[in-house]
């Protein structure tokens, strides 16, 4: 497993599992960025209830997400009420009664539901598609450069300490993401790690990938004006520049989007990888050593002899 | 904001159940495998390494890797290329299968950390440096592997917290939601019945009488394989495709047995009536979709029978299920065995069998009373005994016992007490866990 998928895997098993025999459910679980999932069904057997609570719903819900969800989700949205439940941000109801009876289609559907915290996720990133369709359009090549408008910055504190950070322009797409690493160990290979994420980038094979940049430290130039940034040596900030090209038709829109927000999860998965393939050679070199030392030990030469048929003699 | 549920993971021998505290089920259960590039070590352990270097390596060292040599040579992701649980299983074909667990111990720690982090990160989906976590050893886990585990967990995955919890005592925690347990206490037999082999084990106050464990060479697979036995001495076997046999097999295991009380009376009962008791099963084809039924007869209460009369099954292993336990109480201190026999707890697949624990209750009394009898007649009829309680305990959440009882015990606040957090971890290094408070006997 090289690649973290995108879709919540509990999810797609469970409503696979219901949806050909509803039973009574009440599970919590969780997702990466500080996700909580409450899948229940309070009522009864067959209506089932999603809510998800996630940690910067008050950054999305400036960003479209209601917008968002209206469209993908408005079928089973839950709208404000005494229904939604409490401490969750977002509750879908699926009516096992009103699936479709087709197997393909209840499969993408529960593919579909279990995309909920990246749907919701992406909702900025449409908006900045959005507002660079309308820049591109009100660009023209003779106006100078200093005077060109930038979309909206939009901060989203998906972690206690980490963000992203998305703005749109005429020409282009940035991404921001800033990294912590609690550990020591980690912000070594994390810094290794993302430098050569960087170099990877000057491949030929890869010419068509966003750009990417690393700082370690010192937030970019465009970040320098938002309010709140940690300085210190834990912090690093990655840059992707998406260009027209990674988001031309809708499909490779929302892969980028999906690359973009897994890019976290992918960075800390390698990292753990890493160093189980750290800790993997050092026990190998333990193991050697040993035997190095065990070779030292004086041989005990074994004081009985037997014959074929075990027995033994005796030397007087 | 609210603390994210810990994760409770339940490494088994067979099969690992994974999921968050505070949940009724696991969310994921399936094979402990890992199918990695390179040779196979499924028969006998570390075969791959052993042939290498047999002998010359030192007993307690943690074996490495196949071919250990290559790994440092190794340029790229080559060490990601790999699949865990069912995929492993699906994968078979190009892939060597190793299962890093061997008799509930871990075996292989490089296989078992990459095996923690994929099931972490794809599976549960959980940054672990968020969560604490709960995982089983079985009884009588060295104090190494539970450094070694730590290790793993603290300075891999960087994880807020950790508790290792002894399986056994898992089970007596699950108990606790059964009906018939009224106070909350840690002292028990657990008759531990999975897939490979069974265990009896008694818990004083949380903590196991390593002395008196007793295992028992049949459990689940067994059962099936003298299904399938039976099966094929009446003949029914040859309506079965031989795919699918051991399938099948275990289906009429799962679906319909159950423990009679009475044997003789039983086989009675079937052959004056056969047709009101003996079952069909109806099964189809996996590839071509042929139909066939079988009849399924006497199996459906011989089969769990197995573990009150074993000769029926094998001449190797000829001691009933309740004299073992009895036998493990009796070796266990005098002061807890009234409490031993008061609260004797199921747990895992093979306990799951209809009336299984009435019967096991009553052969055990049995035993007891006619003990009892007996030393009263020895003392002359002068004494009277008031008698021992034997309690056999079933609930609804035995087949996961263990994952449940960590669930239960991980949803409570108490938890985040005696769990060890990763700042005690680096106060005091690994041998940090070799000590654990036992929780949930002081309340």
């Amino acid at each position: 497993m090289i690649q973290l998928e995108n879709h919540n895997v509990i999810i797609q098993n469970v409503l696979t599992e219901r949806f050909v025999k509803p039973g009574r459910v009440d599970i919590n679980f969780v997702d990466y960025d500080n996700v909580r999932f409450h899948l229940s069904t309070p009522t009864s057997k067959t209506q089932l209830v999603l809510s998800m609570g996630i940690q910067c719903w008050s950054d999305l819900a400036k960003y479209g997400v209601n917008d968002m969800l209206e469209s993908e989700y408005g079928e089973w949205l839950i709208r404000d009420g005494p229904e939604k439940e409490q401490e969750y941000d977002v509750s879908l109801l699926i009516d096992l009664e009103k699936i479709p009876e087709d197997e393909e289609a209840r499969v993408s559907l529960v593919y579909h539901l279990s995309m909920l915290k990246p749907m919701i996720l992406s909702a900025p990133f449409r908006l900045a598609y959005e507002s660079h369709k309308q820049l591109a359009a009100a660009h023209s090549p003779d106006t100078p450069s200093s005077e060109e408008k930038q979309g909206e910055m939009m901060i989203i504190n998906y972690r206690e300490e980490e963000a992203f950070f998305v703005q749109s322009s005429w020409d282009r797409i940035t991404v921001y993401i800033s990294t912590a690493f609690k550990e020591e160990t980690d912000r070594v290979f994390g810094r290794v790690f993302l430098q050569e994420f960087v170099d990877a980038r000057r491949l030929s094979t890869l010419q068509s990938a966003p750009q990417v940049l690393y700082t370690t430290r010192e937030p970019p130039l465009e970040l320098r004006s938002v309010p709140g940034l940690k300085k210190s040596d834990d912090m690093g900030y990655v840059t992707f520049v998406l260009f027209p090209r990674h988001f031309a038709n809708e499909d490779t829109a929302k892969a980028s989007i999906l690359q973009i927000l897994t890019f976290r999860n992918y960075l800390h998965y390698h990292l753990k990888a890493s160093k189980s393939y750290m800790h993997s050679r050092m026990r190998i070199r333990v193991h050697t050593f040993q035997q190095i030392l065990n070779r030292a030990k004086p041989e005990v030469q074994a004081d009985e002899r037997r014959t074929a048929t075990g027995r033994t003699f005796r030397s007087r | 904001m609210a603390r994210l549920p810990p994760l409770v993971i339940d490494n088994g021998t067979g099969y690992t159940k994974m999921g968050f505290a505070g949940n009724p089920e696991p969310s994921f259960v399936f094979p402990t495998v890992i199918a990695t590039h390179g040779g196979s070590s499924t028969s006998g352990g570390k075969s791959t390494t052993s042939t290498a270097h047999a002998g010359s390596r030192p007993t307690g060292a943690p074996p490495v890797a196949s071919k250990p040599g290559h790994l440092a040579s190794k340029r790229g992701i080559d060490d990601l290329d790999f699949f865990i649980g069912d995929g492993a299983i699906a994968n078979a074909k190009t892939y060597g299968l190793h299962y890093p667990i061997k008799h509930g111990m871990v075996e292989n720690w490089d296989h078992m950390e990459r095996f923690w982090a994929q099931s972490i990160f794809k599976y549960l989906r959980a940054e672990p440096e968020d969560h604490y976590v709960l995982l089983t050893e079985p009884p009588l886990n060295p104090p190494e592997n539970r450094e070694n585990t730590a290790e793993i967990m603290f300075e891999s995955f960087n994880i807020q917290g950790l508790y290792i919890a002894v399986q056994a005592v898992l089970a007596l925690a699950a108990s606790w939601t059964s009906s018939k347990v009224h106070e909350r206490n840690l002292t028990g037999v657990v008759i531990d019945s999975g897939d490979g082999v069974t265990h009896t084990i008694p818990v004083a106050d949380g903590y196991v009488i390593g002395s008196s464990i007793k295992h028992i060479p049949i459990a689940g697979r067994n059962i099936t394989e003298f299904v399938l036995n039976l099966l094929r001495d009446r003949g029914e076997q040859a309506h079965i495709p031989p795919e699918d046999q051991l399938r099948v097999a275990e289906k009429i295991k799962e679906d319909y047995t159950y423990v009679c009380q009475d044997i003789v009376k039983e086989i009675r009962k079937y052959d004056a009536d056969p047709y009101k008791y003996f079952a069909r099963y109806a099964g189809e084809h996996s590839v071509t979709g042929r139909k066939y039924d079988i009849d399924i007869g006497y199996e459906r209460f011989l089969a769990p029978e197995i573990f009150f009369n074993p000769e029926i099954y094998s001449s190797d292993f000829l001691t009933p299920l309740p004299e073992v336990v009895d036998n493990v109480i009796q070796t266990s201190p005098i002061d807890v065995r009234r409490g031993l026999y008061k609260n004797i707890v199921l747990s895992g697949g093979s306990t799951m069998f209809k009336d299984f624990g009435r019967r096991l209750q009553r052969d055990i009394k049995h035993i007891v009373d006619g003990r009892i009898a007996h030393s009263e007649q020895a003392s002359g009829n002068h004494m009277r005994s008031t008698g021992v309680d034997v309690n056999v305990i079933t609930h609804k959440r035995q087949r996961y016992a263990v994952w449940y009882g960590g669930s239960l015990m991980a949803s409570t606040p108490e938890f985040y007490n005696v769990a060890h957090t990763k700042q005690q971890y680096e106060e005091f290094g690994p041998s940090l866990v070799r000590r654990f408070s036992v929780f949930g006997s002081s309340t």
